[in-house]
């Protein structure tokens, strides 16, 4: 391996240092109760439909996320592609957004999606909403609307940038060609554009997957208690009374590297491709 | 290889215990003196980070020297740090820890709390120490090695204005729960699990029943009529009961915006103070239900790995002092309960305990000693806590 | 239409957080505060303990941002220096401590932190915070370099400079915009971290993202508001600065 090999070991390092105290605790050669090697706990919560529900949940909520976030991406990019003031303008105003944290971005989710929040104020005051137990529950609740609204805001930013370079990039000579060649704009969009954006954003859309699944904040702030977040969960588990039960969050932990960890692969061999469309 | 040795690397003894029970006292203070106190306690509520920041800790720094930094942490989480400093053989982080009941239990079980220590504390002659509820904490004796600090007792919290006549009882909050669906829920922590401990006390015909040790019998017994009761509600919950705030201050937040009509608190003055605070909204006051309230005294530790044990005994001591607690007592301040005998104070400061201004809001005292039930071992509340959270976990959908 | 709906969406965290922090008895169903206090803003300014988290952050946030630089910009140029599949994992490796959730990381790491002496300390943080950030700036300096026009360097080599003169008289005065863009980057990270705060922190170092986040889970609306605002603004500031990093790592990496 040349020195790039080698340097970018380095900074996967912490990582495996993670995983490697992870795997010892999940499997009882370290941390408290250790007995020596065992399968059981792993066994144990890998059993649990708790841990799986939190975990499917915790996908599925991330996949919605993404999904709203690449087609709001999509739109905005197609739509203000031009180079006119107001396009600009409205380029601009979709990256803005971009810095938020999570936290500022689940806080304000609170304030406004509760039940007794400033959307349920707007819609009791224009005479929609008798009370605050009328405003369908948007937080802490099993669906996890307001979540995934949350992280789709919190991303949009992030794929709208991708999508305006991808389109101003790559799309714009084979654009011109198909146009001269008396393509309609359906047919742009259907052979040309949506294919080059797709493709463009599948890596980020993966990578801002990772990222949507892997928040604690948000979800702390926004998710229900049934099914829990998975990154809650790891935190109640390591942090629970019981001693016994703090291993598990370890195998949490190790279940949540290897989705982040599927996730970097499908990233990469994503862009692997893309690179040799290009050429 | 590399990867273990950073993960078992650099093991780093924890510094020897200082010898507290035994030091003169004029020795803890010159070591405090120069020192920092790192203090974990939950600071979720402004009254009480406005008592510790603006009140306590410049008297500190002034009279002892000793910089207190008063920084979040609560039972669980404060558990888990302590164990795993151990177990890494880490430094200590926390000198002072604000503690009680199960958090005591977990921590003398596991041998990490530093003691014995509170009984040398020159203000802890002054301690109403005959009291059932400081004399036990969750039925478990002191014996040293947590010094009490205040005393409160759960309440429930209403509206006068929107509930002018509320339940007085269990079985009068059943039948207005039924009459009222989704105005009453109660939250997933330390506070609604305190409100089930009361209801399975009630229900199993006192709380006597439950003293004296864990017994699986009577627990079964005790918290199959709850979850009975909780059934027979559970529809005209809040959400259907389907979703529980996670802790006090969101039930608070839904019940400052009208969307329930009760919260709740272990501090029975909390009504008094938050309404001042303007936080709750004016008519806000405090109920005790005729079956018994528990009442329960809450409590400093100093962990085995602290960097500052003098400094933090220092800090406890002045805690414990009368100024101190006066000043804790206050209305306007904290309203919590003092845990010093007014037959053991110097008259002057007797006397200003007798005349502190009462609120008209605050529930009268003798009503509070009628009501007022102990707590029993810290057993019954972690079960019942983990088996409710699995319960409403594994509910049919 | 579009255009006013994407201005409303950037807005409203700034405008709805302004407004709940100086908002006083403001409950259902009132769709505006009906009084108003500056009560938090001054309790921000006389107080230590949002003044003191933030200054806590800023320390780390400086910190991180220089991780991300100094380590990134050599990883990211020997990234940039392989071809095919190689690239790839090793990208694939700089990316690992990006996409991992940072409740995993601080796991993972707590324990091992602690051996090291690192825990509670302002030290630990900082380095657990440049674990994710030295990540990110690999990769982002692997972009910048993948379109660098290396012939500069040989230009200046061939007319007798060494390498380490080429690197700082030539290369690195082409980078400074780059560089300050990976800073913004790893000074973000940082600064909005709140999970590897809470567990290598334990208590002892408290930023301000913790301080909020505590604030809004135990009820306090008004104080969490204001800072949230203060979170928010050098997020923005920081965004002003770096522009496009985002793209140059996504895009041009390619």
């Amino acid at each position: 391996m040349r020195g790039g090999g080698w340097a970018a070991a380095l900074v996967a390092t912490p990582v495996a240092v993670g995983v490697t105290y992870s795997l010892a605790a999940a499997t009882g050669l370290a941390g408290y109760g250790a007995g020596g090697f065992t399968l059981d706990r792993v066994e144990r919560v890998l059993g649990e439909a708790a841990v799986w529900e939190s975990f499917l949940w915790t996908v599925r909520t991330a996949a919605l996320a993404t999904l709203i976030a690449g087609a709001a991406a999509v739109a905005a990019a197609v739509g203000f592609r031009g180079s006119s003031a107001l396009d600009r303008t409205a380029r601009a105003l979709a990256v803005l957004p971009l810095p938020v944290p999570h936290l500022i971005a689940a806080t304000t989710a609170v304030l406004v999606l509760g039940q007794s929040g400033l959307l349920s104020r707007i819609a009791a005051s224009a005479g929609w909403l008798a009370g605050p137990a009328d405003m369908p529950a948007l937080v802490y609740d099993r669906g996890g609307i307001g979540l995934i609204l949350m992280l789709g805001w919190k991303e949009f930013p992030f794929l709208a940038l991708v999508a305006f370079s991808v389109l101003a990039t790559r799309g714009a000579a084979l654009e011109d060609t198909a146009r001269s060649l008396g393509a309609g704009p359906w047919q742009r969009f259907r052979r040309i554009t949506w294919p080059v954006l797709w493709r463009g954003l599948a890596p980020a859309a993966v990578a801002v997957f990772a990222f949507a699944a892997g928040s604690y904040e948000a979800a702390a702030l926004l998710a229900p208690s049934d099914p829990q977040a998975l990154p809650v969960l790891t935190l109640e588990r390591y942090t629970d009374p019981d001693l016994a039960r703090r291993g598990d969050a370890f195998v949490l932990t190790l279940l949540a590297l290897a989705l982040a960890a599927g996730a970097v692969l499908l990233h990469e061999w994503l862009r692997h491709r893309v690179e040799r469309l290009d050429r | 290889m590399t990867l273990a040795a950073l993960t078992l690397a650099c093991h780093q003894p924890a510094p020897p215990a200082a010898d507290l029970a035994t030091v003169p006292w004029d020795t803890v203070l010159a070591r405090a003196r120069g020192t920092t106190v790192t203090w974990r306690m939950w600071r979720g509520d402004p009254a009480i980070n406005a008592y510790v920041d603006q009140w306590v800790a410049p008297r500190l720094r002034q009279r002892f020297g000793v910089t207190l930094e008063a920084v979040e942490g609560q039972g669980p989480e404060i558990e888990n740090q302590l164990q795993i400093e151990h177990e890494a053989g880490a430094r200590g982080t926390a000198d002072l820890i604000w503690i009680n009941g199960e958090t005591f239990h977990n921590l003398r079980q596991a041998d990490l709390l530093a003691g014995p220590w509170a009984g040398r504390l020159p203000n802890a002659v002054y301690v109403d120490s005959a009291s059932p509820i400081i004399r036990r904490d969750f039925e478990q004796d002191p014996a040293g090695y947590e010094s009490p600090w205040g005393t409160v007792q759960f309440a429930l919290i209403y509206d006068s204005s929107r509930t002018p006549s509320p339940p007085r009882s269990y079985e009068e909050l059943r039948r207005w729960i039924l009459r009222h669906p989704g105005r009453f829920t109660h939250d997933q922590s330390f506070t609604g699990v305190t409100f089930l401990k009361q209801l399975m006390y009630s229900l199993g015909g006192g709380v006597e029943r439950f003293q004296g040790g864990f017994d699986e019998r009577t627990y079964l017994e005790g918290s199959a009529r709850v979850w009975e009761w909780l059934e027979g509600v559970r529809p005209a919950l809040w959400r259907g009961g389907a979703a529980y705030p996670g802790g006090v201050a969101e039930l608070h937040r839904l019940f400052v915006n009208g969307e329930v009509d009760f919260t709740m608190s272990y501090n029975h003055n909390e009504a008094v103070t938050k309404v001042r605070q303007g936080v709750f909204p004016a008519a806000a006051r405090a109920l005790l239900l005729r079956d018994g309230t528990l009442a329960n005294a809450h409590y400093l530790g100093i962990p085995t790995n602290a960097p500052n044990p003098a400094g933090a005994m220092v800090a406890a001591d002045f805690l414990l002092s009368p100024e101190a607690q006066l000043e804790k007592a206050r209305p306007e301040i904290w309203a919590d309960g003092t845990v010093l005998a007014p037959s053991r104070l110097p008259a002057k400061w007797a006397a200003q305990f007798a005349a502190l201004a009462r609120d008209p809001r605050a529930l009268p005292r003798d009503s509070l000693r009628k009501y007022a039930r102990p707590e029993v071992v810290p057993e019954y509340h972690e079960r019942i806590a983990a088996d409710w959270r699995a319960r409403i976990r594994r509910r049919d959908r | 239409m579009a255009l006013g709906l994407l201005a409303v969406s950037a807005a409203a965290p700034f405008v709805l957080l302004a407004l709940w922090s100086v908002g006083r008895d403001w409950f259902y169903p009132a769709v505006f505060p009906p009084k108003f206090t500056a009560e938090s803003w001054r309790d921000l300014l006389s107080g230590e303990r949002l003044l003191g988290a933030t200054a806590t952050s800023l320390v780390l946030g400086a910190g991180t941002g220089a991780f991300a630089c100094i380590a990134g910009l050599p990883v990211g140029r020997s990234l940039a220096r392989l071809t095919g599949w190689r690239r790839h994992a090793g990208a694939a490796l700089a990316f690992l401590p990006v996409a991992a959730p940072p409740i995993a990381l601080a796991t993972g790491l707590q324990f091992s932190f602690l051996r090291l002496g690192l825990g509670g300390t302002l030290v630990g943080v900082l380095l657990a915070h440049a674990v994710p950030a030295i990540g990110y700036g690999s990769l982002y300096f692997l972009g910048v370099f993948a379109v660098f026009d290396s012939r500069i360097e040989e230009e200046s080599r061939s007319l007798g400079a060494t390498s380490r003169q080429t690197f700082f008289h030539v290369v690195l005065p082409l980078l400074r915009r780059p560089l300050a863009d990976a800073f913004a980057l790893g000074f973000l990270v940082s600064w909005s971290q709140v999970p590897l705060t809470l567990l290598v922190g334990g208590g002892p170092v408290r930023t301000l993202p913790i301080e909020v986040f505590s604030l809004v889970q135990s009820g306090q609306d008004r104080l969490a508001a204001t800072g949230a605002l203060l979170l928010l603004v050098p997020a923005i500031a920081a965004l002003a600065a770096t522009r496009l990093a985002a793209s140059r790592t996504e895009v041009m990496a390619v």
